[in-house]
């Protein structure tokens, strides 16, 4: 769970880990978080040039170790 | 043979290295701004200006065409040509094709023939021309994903998610599409909230072309009494009916330029909608009213139903009759209110129940097609909130000393 | 012969059906646009082609109302060929759904649309050489100005089932 600039995807929690593949965000995959909505708003990132967004808690399932 | 998930993604990686290469890519200008609009801080005072833009845009184009063409055209020209050379032979035809006979403008007469064409061409044409327009420039640019992910936030309040946006805004043209768009939304319990919502909170672009017309001083609040009807409605359900309201989970494509073609092609099949299945209804509409009023059957309804408007909801019984009208045209029964002598509150309630006492026909039949449970729970929950909702409204009224 | 156009939302299904049988269906630039199947026809090497504008899913297990008709709408129509319609500068989540289809023994033709999108993004994609892997025609095509359209309705014809297992073999080393 981490809210930086950029990073590849570690691991995605349990039954997500398909929906999101299906979206592109997969594990291995480079990620780079272009904006987080406020009060508990969704987030956008970006992901072989594409953007999605998606549920704060979902996000949160999603592990990334970031790159600096 | 089938494979296993993880299998089908390792096959697709094999398959990529081998024939997918990727190059430099520099950021163009459309993804800056992609950025820009989708960022809260920079995003929101954007949606703010859009709406600016589009109401004021919507106002004038209208009007422009409305004050400046068809009043003239219908009020001096049409009107007094048909109150002239239609045949008196039946009294009850004149009145049902032309109207009162000395009425002299075209809101006021009420034929098939004239109220019913100015309504349908002369004000609602316009209004839905350049709704139709803008919409589909918002659409096509690749406006409305990002709307939804600035918005989730608020409508995760009242159980749906950001994406609800786009079937709302769709109801703004037009229900019966917005209807059709809640199929994008995941459970049936979001499906249920948004459909209600939509049929009873959102006003149609027929219906805010004519109220912008004929009524604008009313416009802002019924607007604003429509917004909280619906997130305060929206709030009530989203906590009884059960079920899960999943987080928005959404593609954001990019910008792209609109294609001249796909533009003119999109608001070509709306208008054709708008001919072939709008304009009749408003006619029918009036035919339908007329008959009832020869009949008798309005004015023993609105003296009926009397107690319930004029002491529950403080309006004039004479509303009645308009919402007759408005089973079949949201915009045709703004036309008649307007008419009505009474207050300014009075009409700000008037029209607010002609909003969302009943979907109009077309959008009745929509629904129906969604499936039985969900019509009749929406119209439980609508007869609710008009008796409740109306109510409050009178209420409000009084205690602002205004009602 | 029946051919059912699918992909993902917002990839240009409607722009190719359009195209391809001149009937208009509305097309936006938001996923979800099409939430009920049009049909057309149109002729394709001489024969009467029914083309079908299936509502766009990103899997064929269906997470709501118009990804429900998507897969229904596949499972009806045993005998159809089908265009698999993906964005080209988003291929691999897109050869996922035609994977899925392909395994289900539907002759699959490949439309690799966006093309020009997938040009300006810098992404090259040797198309022979993914046509030879998965076995299947594979047509680029930038559906907005028309490009390729005619060659994927000349394709049609040539499809075929495939096996996944062949296609697991011809692509190269173990991931
Ligand atoms: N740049 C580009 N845009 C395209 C292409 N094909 C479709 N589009 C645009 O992509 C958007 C989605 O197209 P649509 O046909 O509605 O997608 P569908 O959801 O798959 O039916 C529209 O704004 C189209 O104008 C293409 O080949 N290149
Ligand atoms: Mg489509």
């Amino acid at each position: 769970m981490d809210y930086d600039d950029k990073g590849s995807v570690k691991d995605i929690e349990g039954d997500l880990q398909d929906r999101l593949a299906c979206m592109g965000i997969r594990k291995g995959k480079t990620i780079r978080m272009i904006t987080r909505q406020p009060i508990k708003g969704p987030v956008v990132v970006e992901v072989d040039g594409a953007d999605t967004s998606l549920g704060l808690e979902m996000a949160k399932k999603i592990l990334v170790e970031t790159d600096r | 043979m089938s494979l296993t998930v993880d299998e089908r993604w390792d096959l697709i990686d094999r398959i990529s290295r081998e024939t997918v290469t990727v190059g430099e890519y520099k950021e163009t200008l459309t993804d800056v701004i992609g950025e820009i609009t989708i960022k809260p801080m920079t995003g929101i005072p954007v949606v703010i200006a859009s709406l600016y833009l589009f109401w004021s845009i919507f106002g004038s184009f209208a009007g422009f065409f409305t004050d400046g063409f068809f009043v003239k055209f219908f009020d001096q020209y049409w009107l007094p040509w048909w109150q002239l050379h239609f045949p008196d032979t039946w009294e009850w035809l004149y009145y049902i094709v032309v109207g009162d006979p000395l009425a002299d403008n075209c809101l006021e007469a009420f034929g098939m023939l004239t109220s019913g064409l100015f309504v349908a061409i002369g004000v609602v044409l316009p209004a839905i021309f350049i709704f139709y327009l803008m919409l589909t420039l918002l659409e096509d640019v690749g406006y409305l994903p990002r709307l939804a992910v600035l918005i989730d936030t608020i409508l995760h309040k009242i159980g749906l998610h950001g994406y609800a946006i786009v079937p709302t805004i769709l109801s703004l043209g037009c229900n019966v599409p917005g209807v059709a768009a809640t199929r994008i939304l995941e459970t049936r319990k979001e499906r249920f909230v948004m459909m209600t919502l939509l049929a009873i909170f959102v006003p149609c672009g027929a219906q805010l072309g004519i109220m912008q017309q004929v009524i604008p001083e009313t416009m802002g609040l019924v607007l604003l009494y429509l917004v909280i009807g619906y997130f305060v409605t929206g709030f009530v359900l989203s906590r009884i009916i059960p079920g899960k309201s999943p987080e928005i989970l959404m593609d954001v494509p990019p910008y792209q330029k609109p294609l001249l073609r796909n533009v003119a092609l999109k608001i070509w099949m709306r208008m054709r909608e708008f001919f072939t299945s709008a304009i009749p209804f408003v006619l029918l509409g009036v035919l339908m009213v007329n008959v009832l009023y020869l009949a008798g059957f309005i004015q023993w309804l609105s003296s009926t139903l009397s107690p319930l408007f004029v002491y529950w909801f403080g309006v004039p019984e004479a509303t009645v009759g308009p919402l007759i009208a408005a089973f079949l045209r949201k915009d045709l029964a703004v036309a008649q209110l307007s008419v009505i002598e009474m207050t300014w509150y009075q009409m700000v309630t008037a029209v607010v129940l002609v909003s969302i006492y009943f979907p109009c026909l077309a959008t009745f039949i929509m629904l129906l097609r969604e499936g039985w449970t969900e019509l009749l729970g929406s119209l439980a929950v609508l007869i609710v909130v008009v008796t409740v909702y109306g109510g409050f409204v009178h209420l409000v009224g009084i205690l602002a000393g205004v009602a | 012969m029946k051919v059912l156009l699918m992909g993902h939302p917002n990839v240009g299904k409607s722009v190719v059906f359009n195209r391809f049988t001149g009937v208009d269906v509305i097309t936006s630039n938001y996923p979800g646009t099409t939430v009920e199947y049009s049909e057309g026809s149109m002729r394709a090497e001489g024969e009467e082609v029914t083309v079908i504008d299936v509502p766009g899913t990103f899997s064929l297990e269906p997470k709501d109302k118009a990804e429900e008709v998507a897969v229904e709408m596949l499972e009806k129509e045993k005998d159809a060929v089908v265009i698999s319609v993906v964005d080209a500068s988003k291929i691999e989540r897109g050869l996922y759904l035609t994977l899925e289809i392909i395994e289900r023994g539907y002759p699959v033709v490949l439309a690799l649309n966006m093309w020009d999108m997938a040009k300006h993004k810098g992404l090259n994609i040797d198309v022979n050489r993914l046509s030879e892997i998965l076995g299947i025609p594979v047509v680029p095509t930038t559906a907005v100005s028309g490009e390729g359209i005619n060659k994927l309705a000349s394709v049609l014809k040539s499809a075929r089932p495939v096996e996944v297992e062949t296609i697991s073999g011809r692509a190269g080393g173990r991931a």
